[in-house]
């Protein structure tokens, strides 16, 4: 045993031990990607650095061993800017997406690429359980929608679009066609009251996410049906039963409608006073909300850009009383968001609004990688169906959701490049260079897929396959910046991982390795 | 390529199937084909421990290895950093550019040459050099590579047999010492001494030919020195073997008949070109005694060097009559492993590989760590461009290294040491094994050293071209026989080296400094140089100097009595502008700062660092960004790739460099320079990335406002090709050379006119100004 002190607490640890380790039984979170228990440690992320109080140096914890006298800082500021900037230089050589360029614009923040995935494979009803995760009304943005989704699609620089917005339909529609159509389940009652002024897409969607979590929801407009400006839309455009329909599924999760009511200065006191929290979702030009006694600016009403809510009130406003807008998609995104802050609110939590995770980004493919992402796909170009008004066969659906080229990372959830930049507020374009590597997807490999261009040249994957001696196993190839992680004497990747492919890809910190 | 698995096979026998054997075993094999083939690579791991992993990992970590078949002509292009200043990225343009090479190529297709850079030569002074196989050419400019290229096949064709003939015996009326490290063979002092010797024999002379180590005058170099058994003797410099002749009938007269011996056949020896003898080129004077060739001698202080350019460094006899191997039988036989450690700390010496580290101190560290077994490492795998301390001690004192790691190895309780040399020191490498074998012979190495007990024996590990390897535990993985990654300090080696065992890591330099202080006592050295900085230090000066070289000189010095007493300051006249000391870990230090001593402090207080000791000078055409560009570019290619600090940090800047130098900066560049610099520095694993933003730092410091003005898009210096533009003054007096020289014709033939640079289709490859007789040529 020997004694050490980590931010000025003595302790009394085994010789032999890892830093990091005793750091984090004593109760410290510190960050690693390139450490793995029982394996040599390596020293490459850099993000596990503590301090040595003495001389000041920053030392990478995860290849110290614990030394009698030692005297650590775990965390100070220099530490946690060393441990950022080391996040920023590994990102800025990180060619991959997170989240595919179609969720990342969707405004709704659909999972496009797991909608396609499962409706390539026929599972419609799966598939719309993802879509309505985010997207109230599937079936009637799927006739509205501009679909800004398709105008980030990266197979449209391949050759066409991904036809996402009919996808959706497809999805909602199926679901509208069965007798019993989905409603998910609630979660338990808050007992908490929430008034919702406006039916348009913002209102609607607002109401839908609020009942879903448990809330008592009623939804007061002006007119006698729920639909706001997309009653004003032609037939051929929406059909009024689709409108009707999604919106009766929502009355049937549980919300109350209450129609025909215009709220002016007093009703609107009236409702704050009767409500929890209030959604105002009353679109743009309700001559009333003037008078409601709201903060204004030129545009609409003065709320926080992310929460939604008017300072210091139960008050959140969504839609175009916010900024007029003319996209559905947009209004419905918002009432979604909303609803998270509003929830947040009523469980007294700190109201911070939905949280978006980092996103690695790499803009346009370059055409020599056009071959790469095309092997997670099919050729072809996107399938237009005879009639619109129609929409897509099943059989279509399932052809052209395979059209997908998969940009988003199988590890999204458990990425450590994306945790801790998420977590440091790490920023990718920093060190943005001029040039970045071009990406390469390996999918030779019945289990695991390999991507170069996410590596972070941690070296895990080595380490891995000498340890269960891998005939090949991966190595480095190369010195310096240019360096590559591969297969010796360019073997196959099925070659180089036949015993420990999980393994491998289930202790890459990054998508580089990942299953299939 | 045909691969004889018996060849294979054989290597294999002879050098071991343990893993630790790889990189000799790849080196064996690059040494027969040329290159490393695949399926040479798989037979390897059939017979051996080592896997596919380690041997790719391995194999592609040393710039040493070739995975293609090389062409028949190696031509190595010195990048070092007196050959950078000296235009040679421009002369390796001209090299592709003649033999018809695209960008991505370094063979030709014909298979006949491949093209490479190598960051230093040891030949600074010969600036800038080009090296085919076996002969050197220096001072090539742009404009001359064509007749480089004719030169050396037109040496190919012609078979140069030559006889020569010895004198015979008698009473020696003197001694004509000729240099033979590798500066002066290089420029030439192999014919000189075939010249020599031919001259003794026609005359008959009874005049000993001596060879000796180098003497450091680099400059002026191949340098003859005649010494008189009566009399003063006299150095000459810059001699050419036609020349030989006078020089030796001026000091010694015939004696009777002209007695032939036997005729011998010589191996053709390296042979040297050097522009003194191409037609245009005015021939070195003979001065005789130059008052310039004392000043750089006297302000000296010959210690890791002494007796340079008097002792023959393979002759052992001679190095024991100098007291060679005195101090160390003193120390093995009349004191204890700690009194020889307590002398080392006494001497006040710290380490001169860069870092510092008080030796002593090291010394007692590796003795109080318990251990069955240790280590002694003497590291020679000096990289540094522009620096070539080592390769020349090892060269030209090998019994003095050996010496000193004998004494260590008593003092720590070693009984085993390794030489790591850089591979790119062929002669280092022969020289030491050479002393290796007469040192076990005469029972200085082996069991029982000198009947006093003491067993140490020593092996030459040779390195395969990773800069890092110079970083002690990147050095340590490599002898392991694994990629140079450098580990976590601590453990430091002293406690955990190689193998796990306590090991003493130590430079060249400091070795021999070791034999010095057992041999004269620490007191001899402690009471040079300073308070902190005991001793002498050796530099390799080079650059925009007069005199060029290698130096010894005290601790403390200040950098302009080294720049203009001892290198005689700036030459052609132009203005000395900053010093850059310590090579690409290093700073550059302006000509206002230059009365900072040369010690560790006050280097590092101006922002450049001792390093292993290259001391390039710098004048008004340098610009600084380029410099800081150029090191970078050095530590960027050389850098590891293990941490995420030292990887990309070193590439970010290098790219920002880029685009400043290239006229694509911008204000924030400068900012984001700071950073990344800052963060490299603090973050990174180990010392070579650590120090690698340094000579950004400096200049960024000194001479901010030429980065200013590249973001402005004007190069002050007018090196930066980007940013200039090349024009001909009044001054042209129509003479045509920059015409005929230009590669492009963008200078139109004009007799007797004024001529004009078409800026359109210049390559900016600097021939026209190097050529033109009148300076008229300016960069603007």
């Amino acid at each position: 045993m020997l004694r050490l002190k980590i931010d000025n607490r003595e302790l009394e640890v085994e010789a032999g031990s890892a830093l990091i380790e005793v750091i984090r039984e004593s109760g410290i979170e510190v960050p690693s990607m390139c450490y793995l228990k029982d394996l040599p440690h390596f020293s490459s992320c850099m993000v596990c650095v503590v301090k040595d109080r003495k001389s000041g140096k920053l030392l990478p914890s995860c290849s110290l061993e614990v030394e009698e006298g030692m005297d650590i800082i775990s965390n100070d500021d220099e530490i946690f800017q060393a441990r950022k900037t080391s996040l920023e230089l590994l990102l800025s050589e990180h060619v991959g997406d997170c989240e595919a360029p179609c969720q990342v614009t969707c405004p709704a923040h659909m999972d496009i690429p797991l909608m396609n995935r499962l409706l390539a494979r026929g599972e419609f009803a799966e598939a719309l359980k993802v879509v309505k995760k985010d997207i109230a009304l599937p079936s009637v943005l799927g006739r509205i929608c501009p679909a800004p989704c398709e105008g980030a699609c990266r197979r449209k620089s391949i050759d066409e679009a991904v036809s996402i917005c009919l996808l959706k339909r497809a999805a909602g529609d199926a679901d509208l066609g069965l007798e019993d159509s989905w409603i998910p389940e609630k979660e338990p009652v808050t007992g908490k009251k929430v008034s919702v002024i406006g039916a348009g897409p913002a209102g609607l969607a607002a109401a839908w996410h609020l009942v879903l979590k448990g809330h008592s929801v009623r939804l007061i407009h002006r007119h006698g049906k729920a639909g706001g400006s997309m009653l004003k839309l032609k037939e051929e455009e929406l059909p009024a039963s689709v409108l009707q329909k999604e919106i009766s599924l929502i009355e049937k999760a549980g919300v109350e409608f209450q129609s025909s009511t215009d709220v002016d200065e007093k009703g609107f006191g009236k409702i704050l006073s009767e409500s929890d929290a209030v959604v105002v979702a009353s679109g743009q030009g309700e001559s009333g909300i003037k008078a409601w006694g709201l903060p204004m600016h030129a545009k609409g009403v003065e709320a926080d850009r992310n929460t939604y809510r008017v300072a210091k009130t139960s008050v959140f406003v969504v839609g175009s009383a916010l900024k007029p807008s003319r996209m559905a998609i947009r209004a419905l995104g918002q009432g979604k968001e909303a609803a998270f802050s509003v929830d947040q609110y009523l469980r007294a939590k700190d109201v911070s609004g939905e949280p978006f995770m980092f996103n690695s980004r790499f803009g346009k493919l370059n055409p020599a990688e056009y071959a790469e992402y095309l092997k997670e796909s099919v050729p072809g170009n996107r399938i237009e169906p005879l009639s619109l008004a129609e929409g897509m066969s099943r059989e279509e659906v399932m052809k052209e959701a395979a059209r997908c080229l998969h940009c988003d990372c199988r590890e999204l959830e458990n990425c450590r490049l994306r945790i801790y930049s998420d977590q440091f507020g790490a920023d990718q374009r920093k060190f943005k260079s001029e040039e970045r590597q071009l990406c390469t997807k390996s999918d030779q490999h019945e289990q695991v897929i390999y991507e170069s261009s996410k590596c972070i040249k941690c070296g895990l994957c080595v380490r891995i396959t000498e340890k269960y001696s891998e005939d090949f196993g991966f190595t480095f190839i190369g010195r310096g910046f240019d360096v590559v992680l591969g297969i010796p004497f360019n073997e196959s990747l099925g070659s180089g991982l036949k015993k420990v492919a999980l393994e491998v890809a289930q202790a890459c910190p990054t998508g580089a390795i990942s299953k299939k | 390529m045909e691969i004889e698995i018996r060849d294979i096979d054989g290597i294999v026998d002879e050098l071991g199937t343990e893993s630790h054997a790889l990189i000799p075993i790849l080196q064996a094999i690059q040494g027969r084909y040329n290159f490393l083939p695949e399926e040479a690579l798989k037979r390897v791991c059939e017979l051996t421990e080592i896997t596919p992993a380690q041997l790719v990992g391995v194999a592609s970590f040393y710039s040493q290895f070739r995975f293609k078949p090389a062409g028949k002509h190696m031509i190595k292009v010195c990048v070092g950093t007196a050959c950078h200043v000296k235009g040679a990225e421009q002369v390796y343009d001209a090299v592709k550019r003649e033999l018809g090479l695209e960008k991505a190529d370094d063979t030709t297709p014909s298979g006949e040459y491949t093209i490479e850079k190598v960051n230093c030569l040891g030949c600074c002074t010969l600036a800038p050099v080009v090296q085919i196989d076996e002969v050197t050419y220096g001072h090539v400019s742009t404009s001359k590579v064509a007749s480089v290229l004719s030169d050396f096949e037109s040496q190919e064709s012609a078979s140069k047999k030559k006889k020569y003939k010895y004198a015979d015996g008698g009473e020696v009326k003197g001694e004509i010492r000729i240099g033979l490290g590798s500066c002066c063979v290089a420029s030439g002092s192999d014919e000189i001494r075939d010249s020599v010797k031919d001259t003794i024999d026609r005359k008959g002379l009874n005049v000993k030919l001596k060879h000796v180590g180098c003497v450091g005058m680099c400059h002026q170099v191949p340098l003859v020195e005649i010494v008189p058994t009566h009399g003063e003797p006299t150095l000459y410099s810059k001699v050419d073997a036609a020349d030989v002749d006078q020089i030796v009938e001026r000091h010694f007269k015939p004696e009777g008949l002209v007695r032939r011996l036997t005729s011998r056949l010589m191996s053709a020896a390296n042979s040297v070109r050097d522009d003194s003898r191409w037609d245009g080129v005015d021939r070195y004077s003979l001065d005789v005694r130059e008052k310039h060739v004392s000043l750089f001698l006297d302000k000296q202080i010959p210690m890791a060097t002494e007796f340079r350019g008097v002792i023959n460094p393979v002759d052992v006899e001679e190095y024991k009559q100098r007291n060679g191997f005195r101090g160390l039988l003193r120390a093995l036989k009349q004191k204890s492993p700690q009194q020889v450690i307590d002398e080392i700390v006494e001497s006040g010496i710290r380490g001169r590989g860069g870092g510092g580290f008080p030796s002593g101190k090291k010394w007692q560290l590796v003795a109080d760590t318990p251990g069955e077994k240790k280590y002694i490492i003497c590291n020679g795998d000096e990289g540094d461009p522009g620096a070539f301390m080592d390769r020349m001690l090892l060269e030209s004192y090998p019994y003095r290294i050996i010496e000193g790691m004998i004494a260590a190895g008593y003092a720590v309780g070693a009984a085993e040491g390794i030489l790591y040399i850089r591979a790119e020191y062929p002669l280092a490498v022969t020289r030491i094994q050479q002393a290796l074998v007469v040192c076990r012979e005469q029972g200085y190495l082996g069991k029982d050293i000198q009947g006093t007990g003491v067993d140490f024996e020593l092996s030459v590990y040779q390195g395969a071209g990773a800069f890092v390897c110079g970083e002690e535990t990147a050095l340590i993985e490599s002898i392991e026989g694994k990629r140079g990654f450098p580990r976590i300090r601590p453990p430091f080696p002293a406690i955990k080296g190689l193998w796990g065992h306590p090991t003493l890591v130590n430079n060249t330099e400091t070795f021999a400094h070791v034999a010095y202080i057992l041999k004269n006592r620490a007191a001899s050295f402690n009471k040079i140089g300073t308070e902190s900085s005991r001793g002498t230090k050796v530099f390799a000066l080079a650059g925009k100097v007069a005199r060029g070289g290698l130096i010894e000189v005290p601790m403390g010095m200040s950098i302009r009595e080294v720049v203009e007493e001892i290198g005689g300051g700036v030459a052609n006249g132009r203005e000395f502008k900053a010093v850059q000391i310590g090579g690409p870990s290093g700073g550059c230090v302006p000509a206002w700062k230059a009365d900072t001593p040369i010690d560790f402090e006050s280097l590092k207080e101006v922002g450049a660092m001792m390093g292993s000791g290259g001391l390039v000078v710098l004048d008004d055409a340098d610009c600084m960004v380029d410099i800081a560009r150029y090191f970078l570019t050095f530590t960027q290619n050389e850098a590891c790739g293990k941490c995420s600090f030292g990887r990309i940090g070193t590439k970010r800047m290098l790219e920002i460099l880029e685009k400043i130098t290239t006229g694509r900066g911008n204000e924030k560049d400068l900012d984001k320079l700071e950073e990344l610099a800052h963060w490299t520095k603090t973050g990174s694993l180990c010392a070579l990335c650590g120090t690698a933003p340094n000579p950004i730092l400096s200049t960024l410091e000194y001479f901010r406002e030429e980065y200013e003005a590249h973001i402005r898009g004007e190069c002050p210096a007018g090196k930066c090709k980007d940013l200039i533009k090349y024009e001909i003054t009044d001054d042209c007096i129509g003479c045509t050379l920059c015409a005929q020289d230009c590669p492009v014709d963008a200078i139109a033939f004009k007799p007797h006119e004024k001529h004009v640079v078409d800026n359109e289709l210049c390559i900016k490859c600097d021939a026209c100004r190097q050529v033109c007789p009148e300076g008229a040529v300016i960069t603007k």
